[in-house]
């Protein structure tokens, strides 16, 4: 009977460093984000909105991933000096730069650009972010 | 070995037989002393900043002493810088009747004010009361603190008080319903809290921060607050009148709703509104210098955080209603920068 109990104990023991093992293998980046196996990499939708946090897009965004663009096409009016883009991407991918929160997007003459990077922060992918008024 | 065993298990019995004890021994209940003595509390009822000239300020004062050691004689309250016009004791203490509405009593002669010192005298024969004490916010107390000690006097000369406070005084200007109206009361002075037709506005045009109007289209323009030194793009079809041409600073915002400005609307359900006030700190903090001087696309329930040209005023103007005819209902706040 002891036997039987010393045997379940030792393997319990060992499941559980087992597991610890594991997960502490998995590398992380230099922003503490697991990088993972994953090589996908996009943009899949994409929101801005203004300072009274509601939408100032006038129609939903047009997410090219070949031509790596996001066109998106906001009300007359809207400042675009103050306004919040909101990315979202693929599984495990992470942007550059970092949206910071509020963002000038004013200068429509020069598009900015973020890059998507894959999970395993192999594959980068720059959109450029383009962005009219509604006419 | 066996005899270390057994002493091994004695110990471990009596910590169990210890452990139960002091966990089965029940606090008995101890009955509260009765109050022996005239004694008081007191309550603030309003909520929100204390803006000057506005809603007054209410507290509940309540005093009892036992039946037995006489009855009450007179109440006072002493605030540090004397109430405005319109400050009083009440002069009837209230009780809840079963269906939930606040029922007076009347037990003293109506309040008078002397100086910082608003007194009701009890003419009833009563031992307990709770008074209501309405302080309206004078002029002199802007941006100042103020404090109260609530006081109670009893027929057999003894004197309790209650110190409350002290309470900031806001530096804020409320007005609320101003109603304008597209081409005609379209012009929103924030210094002087008002709204202007053409031929006023040009009396007061130094004064004339912002320019309501109303555009179907594009669809996106709808109703607007616009500077008038705002693009044409955005004053389509407005000639202003000679000399109009102050540049305001606007962010619009949604969710903003403070209780002040929405509650002039009975009908308006919205929860988010109730204890939701906006106050000094608010105009302190923010920050419009990178913001456009337009706000179009507003609807009821938005507003927008604004500021002078000359840096003199921030002000929050809430949208309270708006009509497609082309008219809206708008209440301001006002902060006083330099």
């Amino acid at each position: 009977m002891t036997n039987y109990f010393k045997l379940f104990l030792t393997f319990l023991v060992a499941s559980v460093v087992l597991l610890a093992c594991t997960k502490g293998d998995l590398p992380v980046d230099e922003d503490g984000l697991l990088i993972t196996q994953r090589a996908e990499c996009a943009v899949t939708n994409f929101e801005l909105l203004g300072s009274d946090l509601q939408t100032v897009r006038s129609k939903a965004p047009t997410i090219d991933t070949t031509a790596q663009t996001v066109n998106v096409e906001v009300f007359f009016g809207t400042d675009l000096k103050n306004v919040y883009p909101q990315f979202s991407l693929s599984s495990d991918c992470k942007l550059e730069p970092k949206v910071p929160g509020k963002m000038d997007l004013s200068d429509l003459a020069n598009p900015k650009v973020f890059t998507v990077v894959s999970g395993n922060r192999a594959v980068r992918k720059p959109y450029t972010l383009i962005i009219k008024y509604q006419p | 070995m066996r005899l270390k065993l057994q002493v091994h298990k004695f110990s471990l019995l009596l910590l169990s037989v210890v452990t139960l004890m002091i966990a089965c021994q029940e606090k008995e209940y101890m009955i509260p002393n009765p109050v022996s003595q005239l004694s008081n509390d007191a309550i603030k009822r309003s909520l929100g900043p204390n803006i000057v000239g506005f809603l007054p300020m209410e507290f509940a004062y309540a005093m009892a002493l036992p039946r037995t050691q006489g009855k009450l004689v007179s109440a006072q309250v002493e605030a540090s810088i004397a109430g405005a016009t319109g400050t009083f004791l009440e002069h009837r203490s209230f009780y809840t009747n079963g269906a939930g509405f606040d029922v007076p009593v009347v037990v003293g002669s109506p309040s008078v004010n002397k100086g910082n010192l608003t007194s009701v005298t009890f003419n009833v024969d009563t031992n307990a009361a709770t008074l209501r004490y309405y302080y309206v916010v004078p002029e002199e107390a802007r941006g100042k603190a103020v404090s109260f000690t609530f006081s109670g006097t009893s027929s057999d000369g003894k004197t309790v008080s209650y110190k409350m406070g002290p309470y900031n005084i806001s530096k804020m200007d409320i007005k609320r319903t101003l109603a304008v109206t597209n081409n005609t009361n379209a012009y929103i002075s924030i210094e002087d809290m008002a709204v202007y037709n053409a031929t006023n506005a040009a009396t007061n045009a130094s004064k004339i921060d912002l320019v309501y109007l109303y555009r179907a289209a594009p669809a996106a323009f709808t109703h607007a607050l616009v500077s008038p030194a705002a693009g044409a793009q955005y004053l389509p079809g407005v000639t202003l009148p000679a000399d109009i041409n102050r540049s305001t600073k606007l962010r619009k915002v949604f969710g903003v709703p403070d209780f002040n400005l929405v509650r002039s609307f009975g009908s308006y359900t919205s929860s988010t509104a109730s204890g939701n006030y906006i106050d000094d700190l608010d105009f302190q903090e923010i920050d419009l210098s990178s913001s456009p001087n337009f706000a179009v696309g507003m609807r009821a329930e938005s507003g927008v955080w604004a500021e002078t040209a000359d840096g003199k005023y921030r002000a929050f103007i809430f949208v309270n209603t708006v009509n497609n005819n082309g008219s809206a209902v708008i209440s301001m706040l006002r902060y006083v920068l330099k």
